[in-house]
């Protein structure tokens, strides 16, 4: 029983890091209905960033957050006038993206090898806290509370963002038709780009906490993390980013369950948990309810 | 007139075929046939989850071969001349379907006169079909999986690094010596773990140690939190995690961060990347584990072939302005086994080469230590002993607990509390 609660509550922290890791590449697609293959190469690069800060400057890998936001400005406004609406000015603008990003991707992490190199990079193991926090009695490291803790303060931030924000009405209305969104007086690039910037900065952001989660950071990581996000948000619901949520704890409790009492199959989990979902409601878990409302 | 000149052309047709006869019996058959450079066809890794490993082993290569080029090259007796090197290497990015296309591209393409394997089991079990089936020999430096070794062949030589079915021996007589009665082994789902953690079991077992907790998980695993925490729930007093690198990173975070401690923790690659693994958990993690020490951690004085451990630090130091780790010994070592093959092969045939491996197994030592392979192309020398990292100013330094004879010092068991 210890076992199951462990696992339980192990899944639900790992899922909810893992919503965040998934909603940047949901709201992105939501949106522009783009297929950002280089997710996971913003991922590394959040990590590579706190890595820097941490073992260059001696700073504390939280830093990372700001800087994160930072390269989400500074990589996501030149990306999207460059790139964007000439894809969707194309026939097929998601199988172009699908394309362009995978070039894009590739270039990331060929950049990465040559700055950083090839080998695994880690964090200091006490600088989100050194000590363990429990829960009924099930105890878990620090770092695995605090990248939790940023994770619901940033999909909190995000929905406070959508309900309460103009730009968050007039992102929710792009999502749901991008022409009728112009033809209202939505100044639909603009949302575009500040939806970018923020789908890119939450990858870097979910990538500071990458090497507390999954023990180190490396140039090769971002291919592994956009197909899990990939898991994820077909999951909760593709173009739903809050969905991405009920997606990661699904994709988090089924792999520390099978972690727990199966091992050698737990990387299998979320992929059969996503073919059996996808065959009963193909929109995902969340997927017509959440996008009618 | 027509008849004498055709006369006269079937005459020299005839004397030359003749005469091409006679050379080809009489004459070496060397003497047409040497090429301008040997040709040796590998693969490496510059990204992906082997790539540090197999960089290390490209530039433990690259540097054999400037090495023996900086003389004219190696001594290849089948044609009694020294003929230069030529390395043909291949970025397969720790991709197997990469890594088979490419190892296809070398034999059928690239025409090259030895095949040498890329880094570790993963990439190495591709070749193994390919090279047979093209009937050439493969080169491999540290694809140690049990599975490769099944069978008779001539096809296969295991050269720089034991058999995965060895590499546990010494680790499991250690842990009977000790008395250690509740073992867990956790794996990786590969022929280079599997197979080890099948031998450590199967040893213990004889011993009469039964593992309390004895799983795989995938190869690409990352997180060992939950798992620690439901090895924990086993009691165990030894807790072996056998798997690649960034398993062992991921896993000795876990359980700095976990609270956890148990008395014996066990794991691979620090004993080969001691200075990845400082750089990434840090030498407090790291004290008073265990691991395998491969050489330069551990020196062999007296070789046959080749320089000793420590001259090969010194000359690799001096010449690539960085310490050597394991990996950069094996790839160095790949060099001199092939280099003693060529010396030594009287023809210039893929058999020939096997049978001067052969010929050289067990009256071989290198910097690696003892050279010896069995028929089916698994390296039984070369044993790894098993050592404890001790703290030692602000990093660990190995000391080798067992076997006795090879010992520096005693094991501090069980591990202090952190």
């Amino acid at each position: 029983m210890a076992l199951l609660e462990y696992a339980l509550i192990g899944g639900i922290l790992y899922g909810i890091f893992f919503s965040l890791v998934g909603i940047g590449l949901n709201l992105i697609f939501g949106v522009m209905r783009i297929i950002n293959l280089a997710h996971g190469q913003f991922i590394m690069l959040g990590g590579f960033g706190a890595y820097l800060l941490a073992r260059g400057l001696g700073l504390n890998p939280l830093f990372g957050i700001p800087l994160a936001i930072a390269g989400g400005i500074v990589i996501g406004y030149p990306l999207y006038y460059g790139v964007v609406p000439r894809l969707q000015k194309s026939q097929d603008p998601e199988m172009l993206s699908f394309i362009l990003f995978f070039g894009i991707a590739q270039m990331i992490e060929a950049v990465a090898v040559f700055a950083f190199g090839a080998d695994q990079r880690s964090l200091p193991q006490d600088a989100l806290g050194s000590g363990n926090i429990g829960v009924l009695g099930q105890e878990f490291p620090d770092s695995w509370w605090v990248a939790c803790l940023v994770s619901v303060l940033a999909i909190l931030g995000l929905y406070l963002y959508f309900s309460r924000t103009r730009l968050g009405f007039a992102t929710r209305a792009i999502m749901a038709d991008r022409d009728e969104a112009r033809a209202t007086g939505i100044d639909v690039d603009r949302v575009s780009a500040i939806a970018l910037i923020i789908g890119i900065a939450l990858a870097g952001i979910a990538g500071v906490f990458v090497p507390y989660l999954i023990g180190s950071v490396s140039s090769s990581i971002g291919d592994g993390l956009t197909t899990t996000s990939f898991a994820i948000i077909i999951i909760g619901s593709l173009g739903n980013p809050l969905g991405t949520v009920v997606g990661g704890l699904v994709f988090g409790i089924g792999t520390m369950l099978m972690q727990t009492y199966y091992s050698s199959w737990s990387n299998l989990a979320p992929y059969a948990l996503l073919l059996a979902i996808v065959l009963v409601r193909p929109s995902g878990l969340l997927g017509k309810a959440v996008r009618r409302a | 007139m027509r008849t004498h000149v055709k006369r006269a052309w079937t005459a020299c047709a005839g004397a030359l075929f003749a005469s091409g006869l006679a050379l080809s019996a009489g004459a070496p058959a060397h003497a047409a046939t040497a090429p301008s450079e040997i040709k040796i066809g590998t693969l490496y890794a510059s990204s992906g989850p082997f790539a540090v490993a197999s960089e290390g082993q490209y530039h433990g290569l690259q540097y054999w071969a400037a090495g023996v080029n900086k003389t004219g090259g190696v001594f290849v007796k089948a044609f009694d001349k020294k003929i230069p090197v030529k390395i043909v290497a291949y970025d397969d990015q720790s991709s197997t379907a990469t890594a088979t296309t490419l190892y296809n591209q070398l034999i059928t393409q690239d025409h090259v006169n030895i095949l040498m394997a890329d880094f570790g089991s993963v990439l190495t079990s591709v070749a193994i079909p390919l090279a047979a089936e093209h009937h050439m020999l493969l080169i491999d430096p540290t694809g140690s999986g049990a599975n490769f070794f099944t069978k008779k062949t001539n096809y296969l030589a295991d050269v720089s690094i034991p058999s995965s079915t060895v590499w546990p021996l010494p680790l499991a007589h250690f842990i009977l010596a000790q008395k250690i009665k509740r073992v867990a082994i956790v794996y990786g789902s590969n022929d280079f773990d599997a197979s080890q953690a099948e031998t450590l079991k199967t040893t213990l077992e004889k011993g009469g140690v039964k593992p309390v907790y004895y799983h795989g998980v995938p190869t690409t695993e990352s997180n060992y939190t939950v798992l620690l925490h439901t090895i924990a729930a086993h009691n165990p007093e030894a807790v072996i995690e056998l798997g690649y690198a960034p398993n062992d990173i991921a896993f000795l975070h876990a359980l700095a961060g976990s609270g956890l401690h148990f008395n014996m923790t066990f794991t691979i690659f620090p004993g080969q990347l001691l200075a990845l693994m400082e750089k990434n958990v840090g030498a407090k993690t790291l004290a008073y584990t265990y691991t395998y020490p491969t050489p330069p951690l551990v020196a062999y004085p007296k070789t046959t072939l080749g320089p000793n451990t420590a001259a090969f630090v010194k000359e690799f130091t001096a010449a690539e302005k960085a310490a050597p780790n394991f990996l950069d010994a094996a790839g160095f070592n790949t060099g001199l086994i092939m280099q003693q093959m060529l010396a030594t092969a009287p023809k210039f045939t893929q058999l020939d080469f096997h049978q001067a491996l052969m010929d050289m197994s067990g009256k071989t030592t290198t910097l690696l230590g003892e050279f010896k392979i069995n028929s089916h192309g698994a390296q039984m020398g070369e044993l790894l002993p098993v050592a404890q990292l001790v703290p030692a100013g602000k990093g660990v330094t190995p000391v080798v607990v067992y076997p006795q004879d090879k010992a520096t010092g005693k094991a501090i068991y069980p591990a202090p509390k952190k």
